[in-house]
């Protein structure tokens, strides 16, 4: 019962968080240059067209009107018309959200699985070689741009060594065969979940391999900062919890020496590394706009970057504010859980 | 007297620090007989702590035994250990610092396990009392079940992984948890059922430490060291908890090694007492050859500044002085205790061996085992330097002057003597 009211209660602050995201999306909009209507439509457009956007859109009403619109379709669940691509801007978040979604979690399972271990080797050997080789890794990793560590990937695995990367099809300057994105659609080649169906379906696991070949090189990049964080997280954190009594008070009792560490140290351990997780998930979805740029991934990113270079205002607002609304989730996702993985933390 | 149980011969116990070499347990001498309390008392930095965890094998990095023997009593343990290390091993007696570490771990829990100060934090925060105590009680099911003792409890990563899945993988089984249960009720926990599934931060601190000592019962060990069971606790929960264990020792005749720096504690539990000073036990004996029949100063001392309700409205006496550094850089090789000794001689400038005092086995580390007090062999006042005994002095003064007749100064006035 007590969850339910922490669930509506923490709800209720995301809408708050939210709506100060919209208020801010359209005070830019209101504020930047030039007339919304010309900028929807690009240059070259005709003079009654321009007309006709600005009262099919309000744009002719006083601005607190135009607010009280805007608000009232996005509470309709409206997010829009997209002028420039003469489509609804909630199919074109919607169409792009998977994309981002597999990138932001494979990024996130290729962290975790280097980091932890890595994290743990350091801090269970500390002062030795291997701990000096995580450390260096995790500096390394903390310091390195995204989109300078992507280009690199290109170009080494990518261009020297011919292992292919996403590109678009048709375009005569990528050497590498596969294209990923078919580019009057806009869709991808294949999905997680198309290929999935694929192994299940027919038994072919073709399509995984494609997959898996195009998520590589963008998932490491968008990855590699994270890995590094974790990795830090995880030695400190675990070496913190190695100084506690109780570990030394586990050991008393004659536990194995894997017990002491992975069941009692890590797993508490742990506990504040979900949060972390949890919030870097928003710098994950930042970092995303640049690893899809660099990438040529089709996710949100990507989109938002294109919308942006045409001033396609209501897509960009639509991009963000759905980032904005999955931020907010996540982290009322994590700290539910938070209360679930330490029994000292009650929802009160 | 029944058979000696443990027996620890010359123990030293460094740590390598930054700031150099601290010598926390010298050369340290002691016997437990199979049964009894042994106590040991000093005040806080006197090397006690590290002197239980030398015990058990838990002295971690930078900290290291240096010397010394600690032989255990064990006809079985002696058996499978003479093979691969017949030099540790004497009769039934093992040296425990001749044999490897996973020789060591197996004892952990089986033959010593431990009780710590601060039970709220020797509990893992996120795991159910229940499930902790049902660890212990399966490392010793465990133990049993494999033939030989040095083997001790293995369990793998691999395990460890399968155990996410496959319930039959997990360490702890369900008669652990059953057992576990019994051992909360055993050491009077009521509604066990219920309460095993709680959290450490759900008990209060009376509770925990009856359910740590439940934890350090589960492997019917031999030895139980308690390292200040009661000092983290209320007074009467205190008096709660040492019946608790005078009680469970009486019914399983195990042997008690109890570290503490209350007096009271030690006259009301101990058969035998060590008084540890500096990382040295000064003065050794049984209960009245320490409290009544003393020979070393600071012994005298510490049992002076015991407050006394027939002394309501006196001062409380501390011993002058601070307890020495233990870095040895800044160990001079003298008595540890003459800058703060009543009776410092010329030859207390020697480090005193440890002499045979007055009782049987009766020790101290003194040389007024061996002499009387000769004040014209007296060391002059500030001998050791300006500052240190006239700075404990004026320290003490103001102090003893506020403390009031009701003895609501005492709390103020406490340092290692309560």
């Amino acid at each position: 019962m007590s969850m339910l009211k922490f669930l509506l209660r923490r709800t209720l602050q995301g809408v708050f968080v939210i709506w100060g995201v919209v208020t801010v999306l359209f005070g830019l909009r209101a504020v930047s240059p030039g007339d919304p209507a010309s900028l929807m439509l690009g240059q070259g457009a005709t003079q009654e067209l321009v007309e006709r956007v600005r009262e099919v859109e309000g744009l002719n009403e006083p601005i607190y009107v135009q607010y009280a619109d805007y608000l009232g379709s996005l509470v309709r669940g409206d997010l829009g018309y997209s002028w420039r691509s003469e489509r609804e801007v909630e199919m074109m978040v919607l169409e792009r959200v998977p994309a981002t979604i597999e990138l932001a979690v494979a990024a996130t399972v290729i962290a975790l699985l280097i980091a932890v271990p890595l994290g743990v080797v350091s801090a269970t050997r500390r002062g030795t070689a291997s701990d000096y080789g995580a450390t260096l890794f995790s500096l390394l990793g903390i310091s390195t741009p995204n989109f300078w560590l992507g280009l690199m990937l290109i170009l080494v695995l990518g261009v020297w060594y011919g292992i292919p990367y996403p590109s678009l099809s048709g375009s005569g300057s990528v050497p590498i065969g596969v294209g990923f994105v078919d580019l009057p659609t806009g869709r991808r080649a294949v999905g997680f979940g198309e290929a999935l169906m694929a192994i299940v379906q027919e038994g072919s696991f073709g399509e995984m391999g494609l997959w898996l070949k195009h998520i590589t090189l963008p998932a490491i990049t968008l990855g590699t900062y994270f890995t590094a964080l974790i990795t830090r997280l995880t030695r400190s954190g675990m070496i913190d919890e190695f100084g506690k009594p109780y570990v030394t008070a586990t050991q008393s009792k004659g536990l194995p020496g894997v017990l002491v560490r992975y069941k009692h140290v890590l797993r508490n351990t742990m506990i504040p590394i979900i949060t972390v997780l949890g919030l870097q998930m928003g710098t994950l979805m930042g970092g995303a706009v640049i690893t899809e740029t660099v990438f040529n991934w089709p996710g949100l990113g990507l989109r938002l970057i294109d919308a942006l270079g045409v001033r396609d205002w209501p897509l960009m607002q639509g991009i963000i504010l759905f980032i904005a609304i999955m931020f907010v989730t996540i982290n009322i996702v994590v700290d539910a859980l938070y209360t679930y993985l330490d029994p000292q933390v009650s929802v009160e | 007297m029944s058979e000696d149980l443990l027996r620890i011969t010359g123990l030293s116990t460094r740590f390598f620090t930054d700031e150099g070499q601290v010598n926390a347990v010298s050369d340290l001498d002691a016997t437990v007989e199979r049964g009894e309390v042994f106590g040991i008392v000093g005040e806080s930095g006197s090397g006690k702590s590290v002197t239980a965890l030398s015990i058990m094998d838990l002295v971690e990095s930078p900290g290291e035994i240096t010397a010394g023997s600690i032989e255990y009593r064990n006809a079985d343990l002696a058996a499978d250990v003479r093979e691969d290390h017949p030099e540790a091993v004497d009769g039934e007696f093992v040296d425990l610092l001749g044999v490897t570490s996973s020789v060591r771990r197996s004892l952990r829990g089986t033959a010593f396990s431990m009780i710590f100060q601060d039970p709220e934090s020797s509990f893992n925060p996120t795991l159910t009392i229940g499930e902790q105590i049902a660890e212990a009680v399966e490392v010793q099911r465990r133990a049993s079940a494999t033939p030989r003792l040095s083997r001790g409890v293995e369990y793998s990563f691999a395990s460890l992984m399968a155990s996410t899945v496959l319930g039959s993988k997990k360490f702890v089984t369900a008669e652990s948890r059953e057992r576990a249960i019994e051992l909360l009720e055993l050491v009077g926990i009521p509604d066990p059922v219920k309460r095993a599934e709680e959290y450490p931060h759900e008990y209060s601190g009376g509770m925990l430490q009856r359910a740590m000592i439940a934890q350090a019962l589960a492997g019917e060990p031999d030895v139980l060291v308690a390292d200040e069971p009661t000092t983290a606790l209320d007074v009467t929960i205190q008096a709660q908890i040492l019946d608790l264990l005078a009680d469970l020792q009486e019914e399983t005749g195990m042997t008690i090694l109890l570290i503490t720096h209350n007096l009271g504690v030690i006259a009301r539990m101990c058969d035998r007492v060590g008084v540890m000073y500096a990382g040295e036990i000064v003065e050794r004996g049984t209960l009245a050859d320490v409290f009544d029949d003393h020979v070393h100063p600071y012994t005298e001392g510490l049992l002076g500044s015991v407050p006394d309700l027939e002394r309501v409205g006196d001062r409380l006496r501390p011993i002058p002085g601070n307890v020495p550094s233990l870095l040895d850089d800044e160990m001079d090789d003298r008595c540890y205790f003459a800058d703060r000794c009543p009776k410092a001689m010329d030859a207390c400038l020697d480090h005193p061996p440890s002499y045979d005092a007055r009782g049987e086995e009766h020790a101290a580390r003194c040389v007024l085992a061996e002499m009387d007090y000769d004040e014209s062999r007296a060391l002059p006042e500030g001998y050791f330097g300006e500052g240190e005994r006239p700075a404990a002095d004026r320290e003490a003064e103001p102090h003893g002057a506020e403390i009031e007749p009701d003895g609501a100064g005492g709390t103020r006035e406490r340092g290692e003597n309560e």
